[in-house]
């Protein structure tokens, strides 16, 4: 089977971006269902173009409905989600395992995604969402090559991994996780639509404020603290690649719709040789060592800017 | 008229505490199988458990472990087995492959989807009813209305604690041994805990100068719970009602003593509710109750605000 790079499309312009550096599938998000700051979001004409723009080149585009919905506007996720598969999308990343079953229900065509929202851990989980129409998994980002053979022979899901190194440590808790909304509530903004109900990360409405890469003070009481993040920062993986295609894993995910374009649009033509070579039976990948050193380099500035920057301003948000 | 519940994690606590306020008893720590004598990874220990909470006239449910990766499914099917065989009134799961194993271990008894469920919507409530489930726990984001929304439409129990810290986070691995000389010498995950959680760790924001919010978490090593004490003492006539039936004081990680300090408050304040008595002054419980948060009290997101947010009695 031939890997598959999804790369993100925060915007009309990284949508195409990414599909002339040779994405086989671009995933988008529509202004209040992907768990983005609007401004990594896209208004429901830009994703049809978007979708036109994938598929008169050969490419695929995927909807991100990552955000659980409200008791009261579950239709309007699947109403939204045939929206968008008539306009061209060919699948969907989903979250929320009742509204996963509906539109397997609505679209039997399509391809489901399990976001990483929806906390898989062990290939139990996994067995349960091919059960309920999923046709793609992503894997936890503690999974190493044994893990992902584990599920390969527990079942025929497709198997999806973002391009991070696996990690071990720290509170890596997606989907799992409601830290932010504990802390503050930010109103809706009017270019995100309007809904009736406040929000939260996982609902859409609200940036996640990155509450595990901020800075906190930990310790026990009466002991002195120390200065710490809750995670260490991803970090752009490349080595693993070969030996995660030949255990099975069909699809790699580029993060970062929130990212420049300039950025994804090189990660995407690097990572697009990079998946090709192995396609082609390389199984060391290390030649491309300077290069991934440059955009790890790139990725970790641009994050930087972003540590303590959503947490000091959601302060300002409502209790 | 109302069921009142409470969290215990192992014999000893069990035997030790006064749980006499709850009519049903969640037995086990979810988040850390490492736990002493947990419940949720102990399966030699559930006929004794279950049997002393019986004896007692209350129910008792088990909690089995929230997040397990494919190590664990083995003990977890251990322990399902040894359930099974036990007149357990309910299990507890939090992750959908545990109810995929009780399924397939043809499990007859009623099944609780816990806090770590991610149970947002009534329609996603009507797909869990096929696979078993007979109790949710909302995701704490939701507002009571939401609540009660979810209740009405997918004609299901949902629990809706009335007290405690608010469950945000569960992670595979202990945050405060990976931060300990053993985790630091690679002793996590390979049964050397020497239980550091046993005192209280806290994860604060804060800067002397503001320019930073005060904020503060509460950390038990695999899971972060909030601050402030989630109380709804003040509440109980609306929640009554709202036809609302299950309720719960969430235990887990406070000292001795708390769960049945908090139970018999609850335990009257609901009672009277439900009975439609007056409820009378609510000054001296919430002095006690505020007496034993140390971040103070909130209501969480029940009344639609973000989850730190008391309203009622100034607090």
């Amino acid at each position: 089977m031939i890997a598959r790079l999804l790369a993100p499309a925060g915007s009309l312009e990284m949508a195409q971006a990414a599909v002339d550096q040779g994405a086989d599938i671009i995933y988008v998000g529509p202004l209040g269902f992907s768990r983005r700051p609007y401004e990594s979001e896209m208004s429901d004409d830009a994703i049809r173009e978007a979708a036109t723009y994938a598929r008169s080149r050969g490419a695929e585009l995927r909807v991100v409905l990552n955000t659980f919905p409200t008791p009261y506007d579950f239709g309007r996720f699947v109403d939204k989600a045939l929206r968008y598969a008539a306009d061209g999308a060919s699948g969907f990343i989903v979250t929320d395992v009742g509204l996963m079953c509906a539109l397997r229900r609505e679209i039997p065509d399509t391809v489901l995604h399990v976001s990483i929202g929806s906390g898989i851990s062990n290939l139990a989980d996994a067995a349960f969402y091919r059960d309920a129409g999923a046709d793609v998994i992503i894997l936890p980002y503690r999974w190493d090559v044994a893990e992902i053979e584990s599920v390969r022979r527990a079942s025929d899901i497709g198997l999806e991994t973002f391009l991070f190194e696996t990690v071990q440590t720290g509170k890596l808790c997606p989907g799992k996780c409601i830290m932010s909304s504990y802390l503050r509530f930010r109103d809706w903004k009017e270019v995100e639509g309007s809904r009736d109900f406040h929000g939260s990360a996982n609902r859409g409405a609200k940036e996640c404020y990155r509450v595990c890469q901020a800075n906190w003070e930990f310790g026990a009481v009466g002991a002195d603290p120390v200065e710490i993040k809750l995670r260490r920062d991803a970090r752009l993986m490349l080595a693993q690649l070969p030996a995660f295609v030949a255990a099975g894993v069909s699809c790699f995910k580029l993060s970062g719709r929130e990212r420049p374009v300039g950025m994804i649009r090189d990660l995407v033509r690097f990572y697009r040789r990079a998946i090709d070579e192995v396609a082609a039976g390389a199984t060391d990948l290390g030649h491309h060592a300077a290069e991934l050193a440059e955009l790890r380099g790139r990725w970790v500035r641009e994050k930087a800017k972003r540590v303590d920057t959503l947490m000091d301003r959601a302060a300002s948000y409502v209790a | 008229m109302f069921e009142l519940s409470t969290d215990v994690g192992n014999l000893k606590e069990l035997r030790e505490g006064d749980f006499s306020a709850y009519d049903a008893i969640y037995l086990g720590d979810f988040s850390c199988p490492e736990y002493p004598n947990n419940f949720s990874s102990h399966a030699e220990l559930l006929e004794a458990g279950l049997q002393h909470v019986h004896a007692n006239g209350q129910k008792a449910y088990l909690r089995l472990y929230a997040v397990p990766g494919n190590d664990d499914l083995d003990w977890v099917g251990d322990v399902i087995d040894t359930a099974l065989q036990l007149p357990f009134d309910a299990l507890e799961v939090h992750n959908l492959g545990v109810l995929r194993m009780l399924r397939e271990r043809g499990c007859t008894a009623p099944i609780h989807l816990g806090v770590f469920g991610n149970l947002y919507t009534h329609e996603t409530a009507k797909v869990l009813k096929d696979h078993g489930v007979t109790r949710v726990y909302p995701n704490p984001e939701l507002s009571l209305d939401e609540v009660r929304y979810i209740a009405e439409h997918a004609d299901i129990e949902v629990l809706v604690p009335v007290h405690g810290k608010i469950p945000l986070v569960i992670s595979e691995t202990c945050f405060i041994l990976e931060h300990s000389e053993e985790g630091a010498e690679g002793g996590c995950g390979e049964g050397s805990c020497s239980y550091q959680c046993t005192q209280e760790h806290w994860l604060k924001r804060g800067r002397d100068d503001g320019s930073r919010a005060d904020w503060s978490l509460k950390d038990t090593g695999r899971m972060t719970l909030s601050g402030k004490d989630l109380c709804m003492v003040e509440h109980g006539e609306r929640l009554a009602g709202m036809g609302l039936k299950h309720f719960y004081v969430h235990n887990k990680g406070e000292a001795p003593g708390y769960a049945a300090a908090v139970g018999h408050i609850y335990r009257d304040a609901l009672a009277r509710a439900f009975a439609g008595e007056a409820a009378g002054d609510f000054a001296p419980a919430l002095d006690t109750l505020a007496g034993l948060a140390r971040e103070g009290l909130c209501n969480g997101y029940y009344f639609e605000g973000a989850g730190q947010r008391y309203i009622g009695r100034d607090r």
